[in-house]
């Protein structure tokens, strides 16, 4: 990347404060997206990837919710401590997010016409007549057919694909620099998916937003990023640019979650799921949160969490380096397998003292 | 195999009437959800089922295991007409056919501890002494892979897998032949669904088990799947060896889904070109007339909107061995580029 990128996440810490005690979602993210550049977040449930989002955006839920530490610089200003009114002028403007359930990021009770145009009012100083003819407009743009019919329907009238699809409009309405689209299609028919993953790709490309994609489908990683970070227990664990993420997956948990999946096209490939379950987020991360699944783990993975570290700088020419957050990375001709190769390896056994036994809750997950 | 199959399922069909009013309550409408499926299954095999929201699915499922009536159709279960069971002979048979649902935190008791709950099976088909069942039950836990302890835990205190595995082992309480798997691994993550996949088929293996395996995700029921039917609004469009389906697809509605799947691969997905489907499925209250799958059909486009489509519904008719296919225009399939794009994508034929 060159210059300085659009958005720079920097050690961001949040944590969330429940009755029963402390949740460690998000524990040290640094995360960059380049003005008009597609970037993935890959992770399971729990990884952290939505809260990572919501503190972009300045929407944790108050007052459990709060950013502990770190940066989130966009455009060069750091976002937090911002006040809630500047951020509104921001969000939307500048920033905009599109969520999974577009039902319920919806008012029931306003009609489309409106829900559109509130946002279009809102930051511009147009007329309720201009602004409507715009709200039509979009949901053109947006391939809603009979558009300035349709501005007057309620959100339940229109089928899951249209209501994401107004959502998008609704999002890309004040062309943003960044978009944030968590899971957008994920509640989605695989047909209407592809439908809607073409629109919100081809729609940003046109205006040169970048997008900020979170999904835990590798596919569509795959069809849409150009550069991927894989989270997991509130930590980026590997990034890269997204092919060399595919082929030369270096984290152990990378390598899993790529073994995890079914391809269609390598029906005879036995699937190698990762062991064990994710750890408790209520307990602080000790060492490495992967280490109690990880069949690479050694001594050090128990007590130590390991930087994200360059493995290679730009291993394709795109300019895009490879990290991985690894005391003891996989090696190429151990993905495949997902085991490690090297005569006399053991997994590192536990640290016996009694005190750092809280990492995660593998027990029982595995199939014996 | 030349014995018969293990579960005939001939020409079901299942409407749900959509009513208004709540006094005077009168049927305005039918939903018709399963609208003529033939199925058969033969023992020791796993049929996939494909299809999105809406298509039926989840109802054949549902109508197998007797929890929906069937509207018309015959379901024949190891020789046995499932519409003519009676009392005693009912349970008899329902035993031996088991079902395992998408949503492991809705499809438990919350208030059953996992021990209570894999024992109430038992308990309901009166197999056994308390001791004999208890032992079952921790046999049942080992089988699914979950220690014996946790007879005394409850669903809420379980992950997702965790869940999955008792809602399995419940299933297997009574040794069904067949299980019913609809969804059973959509709502977990990818890691963990790995593990209940390789699960799945090791007890298959191990118990000579029968699946229908119902998902609406191609990728995960060509895994695990000899033959799959693909679904659209309430009918098979094509059903064919899993192999086969994947490299000789004959449905314009097959091809598009297979070019729908985001494929875990950038360099496949980089060359790939997709086919995207315009529109939504339509209601299934109010089917389109002739080919259901004619309002959305990209070859049908291609082909100037050829009228057949719409006025004739096409028959599920075979075009080889264990393949059959609806669709009028199958030669303008297999020579239409697009189908040979969604080939494509998959690695050259083996040497």
């Amino acid at each position: 990347m060159t210059g300085e990128p659009l958005l720079s996440v920097r050690d961001l810490v949040v944590r969330f404060d429940t009755p029963q005690g402390e949740v460690h979602a998000v524990n040290g993210v640094s995360l960059d997206v380049g003005a008009g550049e597609t970037v993935g977040l890959v992770g399971e449930s729990g990884s952290g990837k939505s809260v990572t989002s919501l503190a972009v955006m300045g929407l944790l839920p108050a007052p459990a919710g709060r950013i502990a530490s770190g940066r989130i610089l966009f455009d060069g200003t750091d976002l937090i401590g911002v006040p809630e009114r500047d951020l509104r002028k921001l969000r939307g403007k500048d920033v905009s997010m599109v969520f999974q359930d577009p039902m319920s990021s919806l008012n029931p009770v306003i009609t489309i016409g409106e829900q559109v145009t509130e946002i279009l009012r809102a930051h511009e100083q147009i007329g309720k007549a201009d602004a409507r003819t715009r709200a039509a407009d979009l949901l053109r743009q947006v391939g809603i057919p009979n558009a300035n019919e349709q501005l007057g329907r309620f959100p339940h009238q229109f089928s899951g694909g249209m209501r994401q699809r107004v959502m998008i409009a609704m999002a890309l309405a004040l062309h943003p620099r960044l978009l944030i689209a968590d899971e957008p299609t994920t509640a989605l028919d695989v047909t209407i998916q592809a439908q809607v993953l073409e629109l919100l790709v081809g729609l940003t490309r046109d205006l040169g937003t970048a997008l900020l994609l979170i999904s835990h489908d590798l596919g569509i990683m795959a069809r849409v990023t150009r550069r991927i970070a894989v989270m997991y227990a509130g930590f980026v664990m590997e990034t890269a640019a997204t092919p060399e993420l595919f082929a030369n997956p270096r984290h152990p948990y990378t390598v899993g979650l790529l073994n995890s999946v079914p391809a269609i096209d390598d029906r005879g490939k036995a699937l190698r799921p990762i062991e064990g379950a994710p750890p408790d987020l209520e307990e602080a991360p000790v060492g490495c949160p992967f280490a109690p699944r990880c069949a690479w783990r050694v001594e050090e993975c128990w007590t130590t969490m390991p930087p994200l570290r360059t493995v290679t700088a730009t291993p394709d020419g795109s300019g895009i380096e490879h990290a991985a957050a690894c005391h003891n990375p996989v090696r190429a001709e151990e993905v495949r397998g997902a085991a490690p190769q090297r005569p006399g390896f053991v997994p590192a056994p536990p640290p016996a003292t009694g005190a750092t036994v809280s990492l995660g809750s593998a027990s029982s997950e595995g199939t014996p | 195999m030349t014995d018969a199959p293990m579960l005939e399922v001939k020409d079901l069909r299942v409407h749900f009437p959509i009513t208004q009013g709540v006094v005077f309550r009168k049927t305005i409408g039918t939903v018709r959800a399963v609208d003529g499926v033939t199925l058969d299954i033969r023992r020791g095999e796993t049929v996939g089922l494909v299809g999105e929201s809406g298509s039926g699915k989840t109802t054949i499922g549902r109508a197998i295991v007797r929890l929906y009536a069937p509207t018309a159709g015959t379901v024949v279960f190891e020789g046995t007409d499932l519409a003519t069971l009676k009392g005693a002979d009912t349970k008899k048979i329902t035993a031996r056919l088991q079902m395992v649902f998408q949503d492991p935190y809705s499809s438990l008791d919350p208030r059953m501890s996992v021990g209570k709950c894999i024992d109430e099976p038992l308990r309901v088909h009166r197999t056994g002494t308390k001791a004999e069942r208890r032992a079952r039950v921790e046999e049942l836990l080992g089988t699914v892979g979950l220690p014996a302890r946790m007879a005394t835990r409850y669903p809420h205190e379980l992950s997702g897998g965790q869940r999955q595995r008792v809602g399995l082992a419940r299933a297997l309480a009574l040794r069904p032949s067949l299980v019913v798997a609809d969804e059973a691994v959509s709502a977990l993550d990818v890691s963990i669904q790995a593990q209940i996949i390789n699960l799945l088929q090791r007890l298959q293996r191990e118990f000579d088990l029968t699946y229908l395996f119902i998902a609406h995700d191609l990728a995960v029921v060509r895994h695990i799947s000899d033959r799959i039917a693909v679904l659209y609004m309430g009918q098979v469009v094509e059903s064919a060896p899993t192999d086969m389906l994947h490299d000789d697809p004959l449905h314009p509605y097959t091809i598009a889904l297979l070019s729908a799947i985001p494929r875990p691969d950038p360099e496949i997905e980089a060359r790939r070109k997709h086919i995207v489907l315009s529109g939504d499925p339509p209601s299934p209250a109010l089917p389109p007339p002739g080919c259901r799958f004619h309002t959305r059909c990209w070859l049908r486009q291609k082909l100037g909107n050829p009228e057949r489509c719409e006025t004739e519904a096409p028959a599920l008719a075979s075009v080889a061995p264990e393949h059959a296919v609806a669709c009028h225009f199958t030669d303008e399939v297999r020579s239409s580029a697009e189908r040979d794009a969604v080939r494509l994508g998959a690695p050259p034929a083996q040497a």
